[in-house]
């Protein structure tokens, strides 16, 4: 990977984390916040699955978590 | 996932909710033992193939349970079955089947964890097993989280190991070991009333036998040291009641597979309890150092590492999928996923893919059922 791309591509990262608002709301105000639609992984099955696809199919994986543990496909 | 009842005015409802422990579901940020428990099962099936060759099949059921033990405990646990059949790459695009011998196997994966949640901390200790014909591993890890007294920003950290036993069916070798410790630093910081972010460093430290025994001339080394930085983005949308969710991953290994990743998903709400998600994923790899490309035995030397697997070829991955969910009466959701994945050499970003590979394409489809109780 070149570094110019590799540095554009953290740039566009950044960036859109930044696109939001700074302004950490209330308790009463966290309904939205609560909907399983805005939970990082709404559905544990559907999560594994995915990341063991990926890891037997692409160089290497991780970044979700840790304690997974290996397997034969890779 | 399921859709929700609200749409305007249920908002006030949820808040008032926030305050009673337990209303977030076991994830990466809840801060509170979950009140209601959650049983799922899921049916899995997946086909990969490459130009005028079918490659593998894999299907099989998974099930999950998520279950309060008091108001401060929680135990979750799932199990995964596949069954898989079909050719795998000997070196490039060569299959295994080729030969007439295909492959047949099964993997079964279990694993546990406990979660006991505090007034500002949560300590959680999970244990899995996956086993397969060849192949055992073990893991145990542990992770801690705490947030700020206005729960708007939680740190968690982690720390694993696993012990895996490889004992390839064609006897090529015997007993090999692999030990892999990771170690996890993350922040979640909820931005505003309709906007979350979380970003996770992970580090994994792994060192014993990495060679595939079953692919040609190949030989890896012995350790492995992969950092992955993976930032997700989740943003409500109230015009449309909708939920954007982004995610970006850079990964830098010792092999020189380093891959950016960026993934973008629409949760839609739609009348009748329905959600439609739609996901579109992209990733870029560079090559491991010691790949070579065709043909094979190009590159090798006697005592150093190659490998012509053409997962550690340098290319770009597009994934398309979309996933139909519904909520329906006592508890109960259910939703169907399809997704359909491409490797091209071409794709890479910025060119430089690795030459003489054929495309290589997959295609999975899920049904999901899930029971709170």
């Amino acid at each position: 990977m070149r570094r110019r791309d590799t540095l554009v591509l953290i740039a566009l990262a950044l960036a859109c984390g930044g696109c939001a608002s700074f302004d950490p709301p209330q308790p009463w105000e966290k309904g939205d916040l609560a909907k399983p639609d805005m939970q990082f992984d709404p559905d544990p099955l559907a999560a594994k699955a995915k990341q063991h696809i990926y890891q037997s199919k692409e160089g290497a994986g991780g970044g979700y978590g840790v304690g997974g543990g290996g397997c034969g496909c890779n | 996932m399921a859709a929700t009842e609200d749409r305007r005015g249920g908002s006030a409802l949820l808040a008032a909710a926030l305050a009673l422990p337990g209303i977030l579901p076991a994830t990466a940020h809840a801060q509170t033992a979950p009140d209601q428990g959650v049983f799922a099962f899921r049916y899995f099936d997946y086909r990969d193939w490459q130009p005028e060759a079918e490659r593998m099949t894999v299907r099989g059921p998974s099930l999950y349970v998520l279950a309060p033990l008091s108001d401060s405990l929680s135990f979750e646990s799932s199990l995964v079955y596949d069954a898989m059949s079909g050719a795998s790459p000997l070196y490039y695009n060569t299959l295994s089947g080729a030969s007439g011998l295909g492959i047949t196997d099964y993997r079964t994966a279990v694993d546990a964890k406990l979660t006991k949640y505090y007034d500002r901390f949560a300590i959680g200790v999970s244990a899995a097993n996956s086993s397969e014909r060849d192949y055992l591993s073990r893991a145990l890890s542990m992770d801690v989280r705490t947030w700020t007294a206005d729960k708007n920003r939680t740190f968690a950290f982690g720390v694993g190991a696993a012990k895996d036993s490889i004992n390839p069916v064609n006897g090529s070798v015997e007993g090999k070991r692999r030990e892999t410790y990771e170690y996890l630093f993350g922040v979640t910081q909820v931005l505003n009333a309709g906007a979350i972010v979380q970003s996770n460093l992970t580090y994994s430290d792994g060192r014993g036998y990495y060679d595939d025994p079953y692919k040609s001339f190949d030989r890896r080394p012995s350790t492995r040291r992969v950092w992955a930085w993976l930032t997700r983005y989740n943003q409500h949308v109230p015009r449309f009641d909708a939920t954007l969710r982004f995610a970006y991953r850079y990964l830098h290994d010792s092999w020189s597979a380093d891959s950016h990743l960026l993934e973008v998903e629409w949760a839609q709400p739609l009348p009748q309890q329905f959600t439609l998600t739609p996901t579109l994923r992209y990733i870029t790899q560079d090559h491991a150092y010691f790949y070579h490309d065709p043909p094979l035995g190009s590159g090798f030397r006697i005592g150093q590492p190659y490998t012509a697997d053409p997962r550690l070829s340098a290319f770009g991955g597009i994934t398309a999928s979309l996933r139909l969910a519904r909520q329906l009466a006592g508890g109960w959701s259910a939703d169907l996923a399809a997704s359909i994945y491409r490797q091209r050499s071409s794709w890479r970003l910025g060119g430089d893919g690795s030459p003489g590979l054929l495309e290589f394409s997959a295609r999975w489809v899920e049904l999901g059922v899930q029971k709170t109780f």
